[in-house]
């Protein structure tokens, strides 16, 4: 007697439609074929021999997986060289930006002064201007005094670009370390470097960490700059030497397919680091774009 | 101390931002050749050429446009991504990563695997439209008709991630007794989204929507990289655009200049304005 309503309840439960299960793996697959599928097919792409690429219909799995478009663009392109200039701006951008963010963003949480927020939300304002506003009189400028198309240039511009929200950030993350450890270690004598050197600096070593690959992306991404402060070849950075790549010949979309590959590369390596800083980079500003 | 270690960054910001974009109101008053020498100065007479320039006024309604559109699209995207990742169920974390790719990928791979897929004759988006029977005969996506379409779909599918990690690090903050009490009252997951939700994410939404807006109508690189400019690329011919092409082709540095200082002037008012809605809104 007892057991029979017990039963009903498990068989109801049993055949019960798993509507939320699947309305939520549905989404999020369909979620995810919009956003990376194309990625995908950037990838699968590039390791097709060039008259798998034109078949039609498309095919999903390469019948012969080849290196050839990679090869191409290192032997018939200067993809090498842009890499390399790419990678060298973003890292000296990167490094400036940084050395005067991190001093800018202590001084501005351990110090009092007249104007301080006054001038942290000016330094918010000139995040607000679009690139396109800057770049073009800093382009004429940059032509007074010599330096178009320059390394030094691109870096300084690109310093200058991200130093607002890299200084947002990490004033942040400095804000999140206690003054107290700082104010022990003053009293244990140490000197006010010493502390900020001892102290401060490792515990917002992550926030740094975050804070550099950020920059980095933003660097590492830049088109606009690049396009308009560099005009020589051997100078040009990834973005713009591919683009020129692309509109020089008729489109060998392997090659092109392979060049977007090795460009996403370094930025997924990055991606993967600080994939738990994301929602607090964002939290003070997100990446500009 | 404090304000000598903000010093270095202050001047290089002052120098290499603040001193172009006063130095672009300048120049916004001459008439000057991009790369010869000697300068005119004449006034507002820049500023007459390009509200009478009926160019200027296409670029301006393609702005409008683009950024309408795509704002809306990301918003919805980005909303409905962030209220299904939310929700708690295994594997969450694997897709809330993955559909931030299109974000962090770099705008000239974005465009050109779009420009792949978007092929005519190879590309697989006709292919899987021919093969579901949806058309006839495969689209040309960089025709006049269509290239607005191809670029506010790179566009989307490039910025939407942007909406939804913001709203999803609100989401993240609502205090759960919230849905708890409204469950007791009987609210319906629907009331509970209109109810508590969205007045939740009210403020957010508003900051969003200001920033993206920005950030849409002076895009460049997307818009120039998808083929913008002369040719075809007049359908999709933007604002800053227009600036950029005053200046580098037709190297008249004082009208790209004012270009892009009308461009600030509108979109100083449009802000405005939605600040003044909001106001009203909140009964402030």
């Amino acid at each position: 007697m007892g057991r029979k309503p017990k039963r009903l309840i498990y068989l109801k439960k049993r055949f019960k439609f798993p509507w939320r299960i699947l309305g939520l793996y549905g989404g999020s697959i369909l979620l995810l074929l919009w956003s990376i599928f194309p990625l995908i097919w950037m990838l699968i792409t590039s390791f097709k021999p060039t008259e798998e690429i034109f078949i039609y219909p498309p095919e999903l799995i390469p019948r012969h997986m080849t290196l050839t478009n990679f090869y191409a663009l290192f032997s018939r392109s200067h993809f090498l060289s842009y890499f390399m200039n790419s990678l060298k701006v973003s890292i000296l951008t990167t490094a400036c930006a940084l050395v005067l963010s991190v001093l800018g963003a202590y001084g501005l949480v351990r110090f009092r002064f007249r104007g301080k927020e006054l001038l942290a939300q000016l330094v918010l304002l000139t995040y607000m201007f679009a690139p396109i506003m800057i770049v073009i009189p800093f382009y004429i400028l940059i032509r007074k005094i010599g330096l178009v198309n320059t390394h030094t240039a691109l870096v300084l511009a690109l310093t200058s670009f991200s130093l607002p929200f890299t200084l947002w950030l990490l004033r942040s993350f400095f804000q999140t370390i206690p003054l107290e450890l700082e104010e022990a270690a003053l009293v244990d004598g140490a000197t006010h470097l010493e502390a900020a050197f001892y102290i401060v600096l490792p515990l917002a070593a992550p926030g740094i960490i975050a804070t550099a690959i950020f920059t980095l992306i933003l660097a590492w991404n830049d088109y606009i700059f690049a396009r308009i402060l560099i005009t020589s070849d051997p100078l040009k950075t990834l973005p713009v030497g591919v683009q020129d790549l692309f509109n020089q010949t008729v489109v060998d979309w392997g090659m092109i397919m392979a060049s977007g590959v090795l460009i996403t590369i370094p930025v997924l390596l990055f991606f993967i680091f600080i994939q738990q800083y994301l929602i607090e980079g964002w939290g003070a500003g997100g990446i500009k774009g | 101390m404090g304000f000598l270690l903000l010093l270095p960054s202050l001047l290089v910001i002052g120098t290499l931002t603040l001193y172009p974009v006063v130095y672009n109101v300048w120049l916004s008053l001459l008439n000057k050749h991009a790369f010869l020498p000697g300068e005119k100065f004449v006034g507002l007479r820049n500023y007459e050429l390009v509200l009478k320039d009926p160019q200027f006024w296409m670029s301006f309604k393609l702005g409008v446009i683009y950024s309408l559109v795509t704002v809306v699209l990301q918003l919805v995207i980005g909303i409905g991504a962030a209220l299904l990742l939310h929700e708690s169920f295994p594997g969450r974390n694997f897709f809330r990563g993955a559909i931030l790719f299109p974000y962090l990928v770099p705008t000239i791979v974005g465009v050109l695997l779009w420009k792949w897929l978007l092929h005519d004759t190879y590309g697989l988006v006709n292919y899987t439209l021919q093969a579901l029977n949806l058309v006839k005969d495969p689209i040309g996506w960089f025709g006049q008709d269509t290239i607005m379409i191809s670029l506010i779909l790179v566009s989307v599918w490039q910025f939407f991630p942007f909406v939804f990690l913001t709203i999803l690090a609100r989401l993240q903050i609502i205090p759960p007794e919230l849905y708890e009490a409204a469950k007791v009252d009987g609210a319906s997951a629907l009331q509970r989204f209109f109810y508590i939700t969205l007045p939740q994410l009210k403020t957010v939404l508003f900051i969003i929507i200001l920033l993206r807006g920005i950030w849409m109508f002076t895009k460049f690189d997307t818009v120039w990289l998808m083929g913008g400019g002369e040719g075809v690329g007049l359908y999709i011919r933007t604002l800053p655009l227009y600036a950029y092409m005053k200046t580098f082709t037709y190297w008249q540095a004082g009208i790209g200049a004012t270009v892009a200082m009308v461009m600030l002037l509108i979109m100083a008012g449009a802000a405005a304005i939605y600040f003044k809605i909001y106001k009203v809104e909140e009964g402030i």
